[in-house]
């Protein structure tokens, strides 16, 4: 498969060029903010190092969250306008996959026990005002895909500690970060097994803050007109 | 040495040129009166002044006959500062003004004595002539009369630039996600190809006024569709572009993200220049969409639910000045929450034009606000909306606790009356007190019937020419981001870098962020 580019902005931000599998090159900007400053010079950059022109990519690869929304949009608007410019597909992966695909790659001996044995990998991602995203993973598809078995949702740490437990869920967890490479990876996976990835919509998982003003027309009745 | 800023010259700058003056031209130096009269305000002569930090190191100024010809009137260098190419900036700020007046020929004599001036003329493309003896006296030097030929120029900038010549009609795309319209323009030069709006308008309605977040996603949203509908409609392909323009600032933060995430990836991928530019210089570069140029100086009055501004644009591209804003709500807010408090729509401006239609605007007199003459000091030319919304609030309660009927259309009708005195009232004054006689509007308020109104009566009684673009031009667009972008294309600016960021309140005065 010709090479990927990957975009992430669900924490810092993640870009990359994956071909056949082989991170080509990868920059990581930890900083949480800062998405729309950084984006463009990483973008220069992940390029220069890969040694690719922007015509050579075969298709963008993006991580749709869940994800603080600021942040998330900024990587989904880059990706958007860079699949436009180069004319090439756009895929949207969720960024949780990304996370599974790393832990599930290089787990250890006694996770990998525990996996087989039904134990489930649970990431969570900051999803500020004290929640978190969560999601469910009970291992990788014959194509290497990390199969969801719940989420991503959106709850405090404290109540899904209780869900999970009312549930009788066994379960790990991954302090991994977020890498752009096993998201182009998850996405060659997803395209190995014939998953269509068009859907890039954010993954917000809350409505917008905002609430409706009271009711209208206070002064209706006793008006003339 | 520092890096040498060019701007447009002001009267204030007269005693710093004639230093250089005289230290260059000794006898043949103008006198100061001819000088000043040079700087003053005026749409035939364009002046520009060089500083290294805070000395004044040259200036040079041409004068212009639109559609016509243009003329070099002077340029001097203070001795010190030579061979360091500030010549040659300065005669391509010139040049540029030239180009933007779309004049022929460019016209300039040089002493016989100065080769090295003669050869700088050459290089930008200007050839001799002809030859007037003894023209300068009493040392009875010739003077070489040289021309240039701006036509001759073609698309790619053959004679002129010789060195880094600037497109002249580049063709650019400019986006635009301040704040509830995602707009994707493309112009070429100053012609407009292509104005797709999206807006999320009716998902605020039900919340009486613009929730960012929901802009935020919704600029998402319409990003794609909309690049793709503006370069249908402009018939051309992202590979044709020349450059690429965003709106950086000022506006919703989370809304200005989208558009500059999307514009530096779209600059990346497609290799193209990309220029990060100011929403309110947008509203006013418009102008050249309809005329060819933005006539300065002009005052600029922008009013929208975001932004309510008044600005005076000595030069669109080098000096824009804020003379005053909102210290509350914004005009076009105030529309929106009186509108809100009669049980009328959304957005409030075409709601209280159309309640306020069959109403008396003299029925209530509802207060002006910062007019009184203790405000006048600190806040001559800024604005504040909350004070008259209260009022407006505390007046229909105390009609209703007295249990009076009272006509919606006359409270529509004053409490419009009283938005539009304010806003027209400062910005004629602005007009009047810095002897500018144009005034230029813009932002979504525009809209509103009365204010056009007002305005076209007091600039009139005035002797001010108003300008009002198009009404799609006007509210929050893409067109004039690119148009604006094609301006600094066509000034020969050097293209932002991929780090400039967003900026919510970026002020006025800087037209384009590097």
């Amino acid at each position: 498969m010709t090479p990927f580019l990957a975009i992430d902005t669900s924490g810092g931000t993640s870009v990359a060029v994956v071909h056949n599998g082989e991170a080509l090159a990868e920059i990581v900007i930890d900083d949480p903010m800062g998405h729309s400053e950084n984006i463009g010079q990483a973008l220069v950059d992940v390029l220069q190092r890969a040694g690719l022109k922007p015509h050579d990519l075969s298709a963008v690869v993006v991580g749709r969250g869940p994800a603080p929304f600021t942040g998330l949009r900024v990587g989904i608007a880059a990706a958007i306008a860079f699949a436009e410019g180069v004319g090439k597909p756009l895929l949207g992966v969720v960024s949780h996959d990304a996370i599974a695909r790393a832990f599930f790659d290089r787990m250890t001996d006694t996770d990998r026990a525990a996996i087989a044995a039904g134990t489930r990998l649970l990431v969570t991602t900051d999803a500020r005002r004290k929640e978190v995203y969560w999601s469910l993973y009970s291992g990788l598809d014959a194509h290497g895909a990390p199969i969801c078995v719940d989420g991503p949702h959106v709850e405090k740490p404290a109540e899904l500690e209780d869900l999970l437990d009312q549930k009788n869920v066994q379960r790990i967890t991954t302090d991994l970060a977020l890498s752009a490479v096993s998201l182009a990876k998850v996405a060659a996976s997803h395209i190995a097994a014939g998953v269509n990835l068009n859907d890039v919509t954010a993954l917000y998982l809350r409505a917008p803050d905002a609430v409706e003003p009271k009711a209208n027309g206070k002064f209706g009745k006793q008006v003339s007109s | 040495m520092n890096e040498v800023i060019i701007r447009a010259a002001h009267e204030s700058d007269l005693e710093a040129i004639m230093v250089i003056e005289h230290a260059s031209f000794g006898d043949t130096a103008w006198p100061r009166e001819s000088m000043a009269l040079e700087l003053a305000p005026n749409p035939a002569r364009h002046y520009f002044v060089a500083f290294d930090a805070d000395e004044m190191v040259g200036y040079g100024g041409v004068s212009v006959v639109h559609g016509h010809q243009g003329d070099i009137m002077t340029i001097a260098i203070s001795e010190q500062h030579r061979g360091r190419g500030l010549g040659r900036q300065l005669m391509n700020r010139l040049l540029e003004v030239a180009k933007t007046n779309k004049v022929n020929d460019v016209f300039l004599e040089v002493r016989a004595d100065n080769p090295v001036a003669q050869s700088l003329y050459r290089s930008l493309g200007f050839e001799q002539i002809d030859l007037r003896r003894g023209y300068y006296q009493p040392e009875n030097i010739d003077a070489v009369i040289m021309k240039l030929d701006l036509t001759n120029t073609d698309a790619s900038g053959a004679p002129i630039t010789a060195v880094g010549a600037p497109k002249l009609e580049p063709l650019v795309l400019g986006i635009e996600s301040s704040c509830d319209e995602t707009g994707i323009g493309i112009v070429r030069g100053t012609t407009r190809l292509a104005n797709v709006i999206a807006s999320s308008m009716d998902q605020h309605a039900r919340f009486g006024g613009v929730v960012p977040e929901i802009a935020a996603r919704a600029h998402l949203e319409a990003l794609q569709p909309a690049i793709r509908e503006a370069l249908k409609t402009a018939q051309v392909s992202l590979q044709d572009l020349d450059a690429i323009a965003v709106t950086n600032g000022p506006g919703l933060a989370g809304a200005l993200m989208v558009g500059v995430g999307a514009a530096k990836a779209l600059a990346v991928a497609t290799g193209k220049p990309l220029y990060a530019v100011n929403h309110l210089v947008g509203h006013v570069g418009v102008d050249v969409l309809e005329r060819g140029e933005v006539q300065t100086p002009t005052i600029a009055l922008l009013v929208s639910g975001g932004h309510t501004s008044l600005l005076l644009v000595r030069d669109l591209l080098d000096d824009v000045e804020l003379l005053g804003e909102t210290i509350d709500d914004a005009a076009g807010e105030a529309f929106d929450k009186v509108s809100r408090l009669l049980g009328l729509g959304y957005p409030g401006g075409p709601q209280i034009d159309k309640a306020a239609a069959d109403g008396n605007p003299a029925a209530i007199r509802f207060p002006r606000g910062l007019t009184l003459p203790k405000d006048m000091e600190k806040h001559r030319y800024d604005f504040s909306f909350s004070g008259l919304k209260t009022a407006v609030a505390r007046w229909v309660e105390v009609a209703e606790t007295k249990g009076e009927p009272f006509s919606i259309a006359d409270v529509a009708a004053s409490f419009r009356e009283a938005v539009v005195d304010v806003l027209v009232g400062k910005a004629v004054a602005a007009c009047k007190e810095h002897s500018v006689p144009r005034l230029l509007l813009g932002g979504g308020v525009v809209a509103n019937r009365r204010l056009r109104e007002v305005a076209a009566a007091k600039c009139a009684e005035a002797g001010i020419e108003l300008r009002i673009p198009a009404l799609d031009l006007c509210t929050d667009n893409g067109a004039m981001i690119a148009a604006l972008g094609a301006q600094l294309v066509m000034a020969g600016r050097q293209a932002s870098s991929l780090n400039f960021a967003a900026d919510s309140t970026l002020p006025v005065t800087q037209v384009q962020s590097i």
